[in-house]
């Protein structure tokens, strides 16, 4: 294969049907792959009518026209389907071995619909491709499944659901190569609604270049910037993601006890320094990334394993005001065994905290308490007590207690690590995102925090929808393509260009890129206006909008985000309602497609 | 109307593209996006004297009377905005750039930074100079590749996400030239220490 391997697999659950589709080649040039390619095969599958955890729900997994090209950080995937957290389009990607491997099948996506009627497994190895019986997997935690699958990294790879995902817990992910996770909005509820416990791969296909001299040229120039780029050759390698807790912190951008404060008096405790100078075991890499970001650590107590990342040390840290930094990093152990969502975690618990303390559930729950993280994790993933509750997401605890503005969600997503009165921009990327609250569709921490590209201020709102809407059409391309985020905070979208030039052989120019990332941003829109949402959801929660900081570098500031959301709409090409326009639906070739619904 | 944080920005550039002799008085013009409109300088402003009031608010794609007001180069501007994801231009008239452009198809850089940061700046022929379509149309579609192009005999273009960024871009196009044209006056052989920098030919 030259960049796609040109089929999509299509398995139905119901009536155990295995086919292979080919790939519309017009539509991979228009949505590239992953994140794009999902969203477009989802428009057609899954439809208003169709409710998360309904059968007629699809699962479809995707890779992009990189993935295992060995072009760094080219091992990522994704994952899109109907969530049942927000009941918007979800798509979500992960690293790791498993995408590279799946892709080394020969295919470019898996569709899997339906359910089946007893628990599964789908495996795709040169033997062939079959769903199997998989009764004595189902209870069985995320390791301990990994294991009796015979997880080998770069031969033979497992992705699978823990208890949280059999028992619907709405913020439950699918785990991949045992501690990688597709983690944000329930998907792992998804697959656990089919009966489908694990998927392993093994694929020997090379997807070779097009044009071998160019592809060579790119890796050493992309190499050269990764290396020359003092956050992915230095912070990023000796701190992990956490490099980043102790600059937001100073900031007064980092949410602190559900977002009542948005400074952490223990944040250097639940740093990347401390996790360096304390519990770290060593640094580890994702297939054919020189970064090596992820932290292999162990607690005084002994446990071992991957973590904690930025959002998760934050979620169960500065969230619920704990600064245990081997309470916080076993809590994160425990979420990826059990497979479910370390930030939607976190910041739930940190609700319950807030809730217990003014009364609204009666619980001894407290800030700064993390006994009894590990009892409401379990409790979440098998739906008992309070977890029973916790398992539904933040919002639909606070509500169900009277309390709704304590949840710190959009569209029922919780937030992450960021508080938007210190980060206008990034408030902007929360009230917009397509699959709810969520950095990664757009982060704006690169420009109002790191200067990348450029420092802008973080305070400022006139002209912020433009730069958002930059950021969020290129995480877009990013997710398509399938590369790591990590990637681009060193490298241009037109190093992304060339290389996919030079893989399949067709010129793109950068610009071609972020068309793709604009017409993905917009398709993922009309899903979701085709779902009933409204601009009413393009929101933040009400204390970000009204309470200002108290104290501390964002004092006095609240999200002013109404002025940012007219200009936004306006940069869009989207009328005051937040429809995309007429001709701009033609701009994008988006015209057609919604014609008969919109 | 233009905020007072972006007011200051468009100030400080423009004063420092104008002291740093990137070009003449009433030379050079900026713009950025904002929202769905555009603000660009005022025609014959100066750029290194810009005041609140030379600045002309003009839609994005549409027509309105902004046009009478605003920069000769605006058409060039919309082209840019329409064509690439570009939030901010800059115009300038880099000297030894345009000597550069007068004898080559292209401006390879020959430093460790230039190297870095540009790789190439592709030259456009344009026979209309300031303002026409076939300017707007050659430019627009050269920086769909690259973050600056030099019209050959003229200036150049640069884009960004903040007028900081573009102007970056520039300030580096003539670092850039000044080596080459520096290096090529002293008329010594160039020792190649950059593996693989055939490359940038075909950039």
């Amino acid at each position: 294969m030259e960049g796609w391997a040109g089929k999509i697999l299509d398995i139905d659950l119901t009536s155990g049907s295995i086919e292979t589709l080919p790939l519309d080649m017009e539509m991979a040039r228009l949505f590239l792959g992953g994140r794009g390619l999902g969203a477009r095969l989802l428009w057609d599958l899954v439809g208003p009518e169709v409710k998360p955890l309904d059968p007629e729900n699809a699962l479809i997994f995707t890779t992009g026209p990189i993935t295992a090209s060995s072009s760094q950080t080219s091992n990522r995937f994704n994952v899109s389907t109907k969530s049942p957290l927000t009941n918007t389009l979800l798509h979500a990607n992960s690293g790791g071995w498993w995408g590279m491997q799946f892709k080394r099948t020969g295919y470019d996506a898996m569709i899997i619909r339906g359910k089946s009627e007893t628990p599964v497994m789908i495996s795709i190895t040169e033997a062939g491709i079959s769903i199997d019986d998989a009764s004595d997997l189902w209870g069985k935690t995320v390791f301990e499944t990994t294991e009796a699958l015979g997880q080998d990294r770069n031969k033979r790879n497992v992705l699978c659901i823990g208890p949280a995902g059999e028992n619907l817990v709405r913020i439950a992910a699918i785990m991949n190569d045992k501690e990688r996770s597709l983690a944000r909005g329930g998907a792992g509820a998804v697959m656990g609604s089919k009966n489908l416990k694990a998927i392993v791969v093994e694929g020997k296909e090379k997807n070779k270049p097009a044009d071998k001299d160019q592809f060579k040229f790119m890796l050493y120039e992309t190499g050269k910037l990764i290396k020359a780029s003092p956050l992915t050759s230095q912070a990023l390698p000796e701190f992990g993601t956490t490099v980043v807790m102790n600059v937001v912190n100073e900031i007064g951008a980092l949410p602190t006890r559900n977002f009542q404060e948005s400074q952490f008096e223990d944040a250097h405790k639940i740093s990347g320094e401390t996790i360096t100078d304390t519990i770290l075991v060593k640094n580890q890499a994702c297939w054919a990334c020189p970064i090596t970001c992820t932290r292999i650590t162990k607690t005084a107590s002994g446990e071992e394993g991957e973590g904690p990342e930025f959002e998760s040390a934050w979620a169960f840290g500065a969230q619920c005001g704990v600064g245990d930094l081997d309470a916080i990093t076993e809590a994160n152990f425990l979420c990826n065994d059990l497979g479910i969502d370390t930030i939607s975690m976190g910041n739930t618990i940190g609700c319950a905290m807030e809730m217990a303390e003014k009364g609204f559930i009666d619980n001894d729950l407290r800030f700064g308490d993390a006994t009894k993280f590990k009892e409401l994790i379990r409790e979440t993933a098998y739906r008992e007590g309070l977890g029973d509750d916790l398992a539904e997401g933040s919002y639909r605890l606070a509500e169900k207690y009277g309390a709704p503005e304590l949840s710190m969600t959009v569209k029922k997503l919780e937030l992450p690590a960021y508080d938007p009165r210190g980060m206008q921009g990034q408030g902007l990327v929360y009230a917009t995102s397509n699959r709810g609250a969520c950095h990664e569709t757009g982060n704006m921490l690169g420009p109002e925090v790191l200067s990348l590209p450029r420092l802008i201020d973080r305070f400022a709102t006139q002209g912020k929808a433009g730069i958002v809407s930059v950021h969020q059409n290129s995480a877009a391309v990013i997710d398509s393509l399938v590369y790591c985020k990590f990637s681009a905070m060193a490298v241009a979208e037109e190093f992304f260009a060339r290389t996919l030039t030079a893989v399949t052989g067709q010129l793109f120019t950068a610009d071609d890129l972020m068309k793709v990332g604009e017409r993905v941003w917009n398709l993922e829109r009309l899903y979701n206006l085709r779902e009933g949402f409204t601009s009413a959801d393009d929101t933040l929660p009400d204390r970000l909008l009204n309470v200002p900081v108290a104290e501390g570098p964002s004092e006095g500031f609240v999200a002013n985000l109404d002025p940012m959301l007219v200009e936004y709409y306006q940069f869009r090409g989207w009328d005051e309602n937040g429809v995309p326009k007429p001709e701009k639906l033609e701009e994008l070739g988006l015209a057609e497609l919604v014609q008969p619904v919109m | 109307m233009i905020d007072q944080r972006l007011y200051e920005e468009f100030r400080d550039i423009g004063r420092d593209i104008f002291v740093t002799g990137m070009t003449s008085s009433h030379g050079g013009n900026m713009s950025v996006r904002v929202g769905d409109k555009i603000i660009i300088k005022r025609r014959g402003a100066q750029l290194g004297r810009l005041k609140r009031t030379d600045f002309v608010e003009t839609s994005f794609k549409g027509k309105d009377s902004g046009i009478i007001r605003a920069s000769t180069e605006l058409i060039v501007h919309r082209a840019i905005y329409e064509k690439t994801s570009a939030l901010a231009v800059v115009h300038a008239h880099p000297r030894t750039a345009i000597v550069l452009s007068l004898s080559r198809d292209e401006i390879i850089p020959i430093d460790n930074e230039g190297s870095y940061l540009l790789r190439k700046i592709p030259v456009v022929t344009v026979e209309l100079a300031s303002g026409s379509k076939e300017m707007a149309e050659k430019v627009s579609d050269a920086l769909q590749g690259y973050k600056v192009i030099m019209q050959r005999g003229h200036g150049c273009f640069a884009v960004g996400q903040t007028l900081e960024e573009a102007y970056a871009w520039v300030s580096a196009l003539e670092e850039v030239s000044d080596i080459i044209l520096e290096h090529k006056l002293m008329g010594e052989e160039m020792i190649e220490y950059r593996k693989h920098s055939e490359g940038y030919k075909n950039w």
